[in-house]
């Protein structure tokens, strides 16, 4: 099939203006929330999931690769059209279709965000468990390929928790259902290993997720540092008191003065680090744990711990965190945010290793993250303009992750392989160990189409793929 | 098989060590699977041992069915051959207690209870609460996706295994997930193991999250009329409380009346907030109420924990939406025919009912039933347990699964000679 008979087909399938060929209608399909970008050939807009197996059925006919999208707030390139094809957007399939709270599900289209889920059911007293910072923009579809997690995933647990099925649309156009409404369908967990399988096993077009009931008790307290490790070591004291708290996360200096500077909401821009600490459940245990919090935090030097005493205060002191990975940008021009994972009671360890490696290469590094459960965020801050900087910074990157490695932890926490960390794949594992998921990918999808050149140590592609920090999505933060 | 058992029991000594491999009569009989009786018992004491054992086998195309502490063996469809059991139980090392990353792993063969016990040696735990816990293994629970009763508050399997080790069946180790609980690095490939029931590799080695032991642990137990039992349970499931389990289990006495029961873990106030609202429900329920601690709350939740299995009679799992268990329960217990009633023990939280049956054709039309009202209701159901003869001519797991096809695609790149316990699993996989 020639493209020009593809892209007629596709017309036919979706409509004229839902097929995307002029590059100045394209060119915002380029790039996710990454550093990578390359040009699509093609962009398609379908409109439900028959039209998306039928957009399957013409690309894998013309036999070019398809790339699922969703809002584009990926961190890790898994978005990006590394060899071509058809980005196939999500984003018309945005329908919450049944909210059904008697038995705790709701059935959603991928292209819903994130947060509508919450929103639509928080006047009956329930939310949607998994929140990445991005909650507001992200989509459904994009946290299902990358097995999201987010603050209050310390709790809850991450995306692959909170999903009971999938109806997804397979390489040969076929509609499935994964899973189901209720736990534990017979046979194999299809469910279990396609959340977080990065768009290259299908095409999610409905889920069915669990609804939570809201909790009793919601206490956030602010915790401020004069030193960095008194603050980790304050992470790793809290978890061996048995206490798991809802979220637990921590800012160093360079982001409190970020935050400061762009949407200041009282954090002491002196503090060597803070922490935010967050506890849910009946009042009881809410009173017993935050009491708790406040003398490990203090036994480990902290000179304020303010406690919210009511909802606009804890709005307050989220609004620092959540304002920091877009505060980041008034104190340099560009910055590559890292996801490396270690296990909890190396945290002391290895933020002191990441300091290390930000003064030997010279490079200041904004650390904002998920400390209670290990998943660090290291922005690498520069300036693009700078012949060879980016270079520094890919290396700095590399030595983050190696050191997590290191230590027992992981290269991705919550962003995924995608383009952007699939040379570090082997840091994890084997050939063997990637052999087996080849395996399960060739059941998927035999003929490798969906999104190809993805998490998996392929080279990469034809060269098409440039750097560039270019543009943030809007709304995205860590 | 291609060989003599004979001679496939001689090759396994050569892999394993003499004294690992044994065809003695009583007891490979002891190790019989549905009256199927192997033909090999092949002890492995390390994980190497396990690649070598599956690539003989291979050769030799022997049928490998791999055995923890044998208490979830009657899951399954018959098999279609039995030539090895691979037993595990000897794989048993604790590997490593990341107390301060609340994390543990271990060997596949490790008891529940000799992990329990190692673990409480740093006040952690692992919620899981299977039958006969002496017996069972952490790799027999996550092959065959058992779930406790405690799984709305702390997850089942799939939420709480973060890495696995296994060997397939062309004797290469490999790995999924890590020791973080946080990792989103490749395929989770330990999903698709846990309750693959032995059909796609040998699950060596676990790495759980693991959770504090609690300040306090107390159930309540609330006794009435069914109906009363579910209006609280209701009730108790729409409230602030967060009990770890809530049960309903009946009938009690050959009687009318069920059991509400709650597990109740946590900050001494807090436990005592639980109990006291508790009370109140179960008394504007109509139920008598009742608080049980230390060794008697422990029993009762060994006795829940482990319900139907070993028995003689045809024991199911029936997984409905939470509102359907209102519609099902009663179905239960209303004794339309003689020996057509059920024994259960209800899961409310995730909406998982365990029901004991006579081991009788009555009882397997009860079955029948209760499967039709469970599919009508987009639920599922299985056997569990039942007696080979009931089991020959019927699909334990129900109709086949609507992606069988992707299923046996799955199966076919695992294990495409069909060595890995052939027939028990889904349409026969």
């Amino acid at each position: 099939m020639t493209p020009g008979a593809l892209v007629d087909e596709l017309r036919t399938i979706v409509g004229r203006q839902f097929v995307l060929i002029e590059k100045e209608d394209v060119v915002v399909y380029e790039q996710d929330g990454s550093i990578l970008q390359a040009m699509p050939e093609i962009v398609v807009v379908p409109a439900d999931s028959t039209e998306v197996s039928a957009v399957v059925r013409a690309a894998a006919k013309a036999g070019v690769p398809i790339v699922p999208r969703g809002s584009g707030t990926g961190l890790a390139g898994g978005a990006v059209p590394a060899e071509g094809g058809v980005v196939l957007s999500l984003a018309r399939l945005d329908r919450i279709l049944e909210i059904d709270l008697k038995n705790r599900v709701a059935v959603v289209e991928p292209g819903v965000i994130n947060l509508e889920i919450t929103k639509a059911i928080a006047k009956d007293g329930f939310f949607y468990a998994p929140d990445p910072s991005s909650q507001a923009a992200c989509s459904v579809g994009g946290n299902i390929a990358n097995n999201s997690g987010g603050p209050h995933t310390l709790a809850y647990g991450v995306t692959v928790n909170h999903i009971l099925g999938v109806e997804v649309v397979l390489a040969d156009g076929e509609i499935a259902w994964l899973g189901g409404r209720v736990p534990d369908t017979p046979g194999y967990d299809l469910t279990g290993v396609f959340v977080g399988s990065e768009g290259t096993m299908g095409i999610v077009t409905k889920a069915v997720v669990r609804l939570m009931r809201g909790r009793e008790t919601v206490r956030t307290l602010l915790a401020v540092f004069e030193k960095p490790e008194a603050a980790t070591r304050t992470v790793v004291d809290i978890t061996a008191a048995g206490i798991i708290p809802a979220a637990l996360e921590m800012m160093d200096q360079a982001t409190i003065q970020a935050v400061e500077k762009g949407a200041p909401c009282g954090y002491p821009t002196d503090a060597a680090a803070v922490l935010l600490a967050e506890i849910e459940g009946v009042r009881e245990h809410g009173e017993r744990a935050m009491a708790l919090i406040q003398s490990i935090c203090r036994q480990n030097g902290a000179r304020e711990v303010r406690l919210a005493q009511d909802d606009a205060e804890r709005q307050l002191l989220w609004k620092g965190r959540k304002g920091a990975f877009g505060a980041l940008g008034l104190i340099a021009p560009n910055y590559y945010v890292q996801d490396g994972v270690v296990p909890r009671g190396k945290l002391p360890e290895i933020m002191a290793r990441v300091a290390e490696i930000a003064a030997r290469y010279g490079l200041i590094i904004a650390n904002v993250f998920h400390a209670g459960d290990g998943n660090l965020h290291p922005n690498i801050l520069f300036d693009m303009r700078k012949p060879g900087e980016l270079d520094q910074v890919i290396k700095a990157g590399e030595e983050i992750l190696k050191a997590c490695v290191a230590v027992g932890g992981s290269i991705t926490g919550e962003h995924g392989i995608g383009l952007e960390k699939k040379a570090y794949i082997g840091l994890l594992f084997n050939e063997h160990d990637l052999e087996a998921m080849a395996r399960v990918r060739r059941a998927f999808d035999g003929t490798g189409r969906f999104n190809p050149g993805k998490l998996f140590p392929t080279p990469m592609g034809c060269g098409e793929v440039r750097l560039s920090p270019g543009k943030i999505p809007q709304g995205l933060w860590i | 098989m291609k060989i003599s058992p004979d001679a496939l029991a001689a090759a396994l000594a050569r892999e394993t060590g003499p004294d690992a491999v044994s065809a003695d009569p009583a007891l490979v009989d002891r190790h019989s699977v549905d009256r199927q009786v192997p033909k090999v018992l092949c002890q492995v004491f390390a994980a190497e041992e396990v690649g070598a054992v599956l690539r003989v086998c291979a050769e030799a195309g022997a049928a490998v069915l791999p055995w923890g502490g044998g208490t979830l063996m009657s899951l399954g469809n018959i098999p279609k051959r039995v030539d090895v059991v691979l037993k595990l139980d000897r794989l048993a090392r604790l590997v490593e207690h990341d107390d301060a990353n609340l994390t543990a792993t271990a060997e596949a063969g490790i008891t529940a209870a000799a992990f329990r016990n190692l673990l409480a040696e740093r006040r952690q735990f692992l919620p899981v609460d299977p039958s006969r816990p002496t017996e069972a293994t952490l790799g027999g629970i996550a092959a065959a996706n058992i779930n406790g009763p405690r799984r709305p508050l702390y997850g089942g399997m799939r939420d709480l295994v973060i890495g696995m080790k296994m060997v397939l069946a062309t004797g290469e180790q490999v790995k999924a997930g890590g020791k973080v609980v946080k990792n989103v690095a490749g395929y989770d490939l330990a999903k698709l193991f846990i309750g693959s029931l032995g059909t796609l590799g040998v699950i060596t080695e676990l790495t759980f999250r693991v959770s504090p032991l609690p300040e306090v642990a107390a159930s309540f137990v609330a006794t009435g009329a069914p109906q009363r039992c579910l209006d609280f349970a209701k009730a108790i499931s729409n409230s602030a409380l967060l009990p770890s389990a809530l049960v309903i289990a009946g009938p009690e006495n050959n009687g009318d009346a069920s059991r509400a029961v709650a597990w109740i873990e946590g900050f001494e106030e807090a436990v005592a907030r639980h109990l006291r609202d508790l009370t109140a429900a179960a008394e504007r329920a109509g139920l008598d109420p009742g608080v049980l601690r230390d060794a008697p709350h422990d029993s009762l939740w060994q006795e829940l924990g482990g319900f139907g299995w070993g028995s003689n009679g045809i024991l199911c799992r029936l997984t409905v939406p939470i509102e359907t268990i209102e519609t099902l329960v009663p179905q239960l217990t209303s004794e339309s025919a003689p020996g057509r009633r059920a024994q259960y023990v209800c899961h409310y939280g995730t909406g998982v009912v365990w029901a004991l049956m006579e081991p009788t054709t009555a009882g397997l039309e009860l079955y029948g039933e209760l499967a039709a009202v469970v599919r009508q209701y987009r639920g599922h159901s299985i056997i569990v347990s039942a007696p080979a003869a009931l089991k020959q001519n019927l699909d334990v797991w129900g109709e086949p699964p609507t992606t069988l096809a992707l299923m046996r695609r799955i199966k076919q790149q695992f294990d495409p000679d069909g060595i890995l316990s052939p027939g028990r699993f889904v349409n026969r996989l």
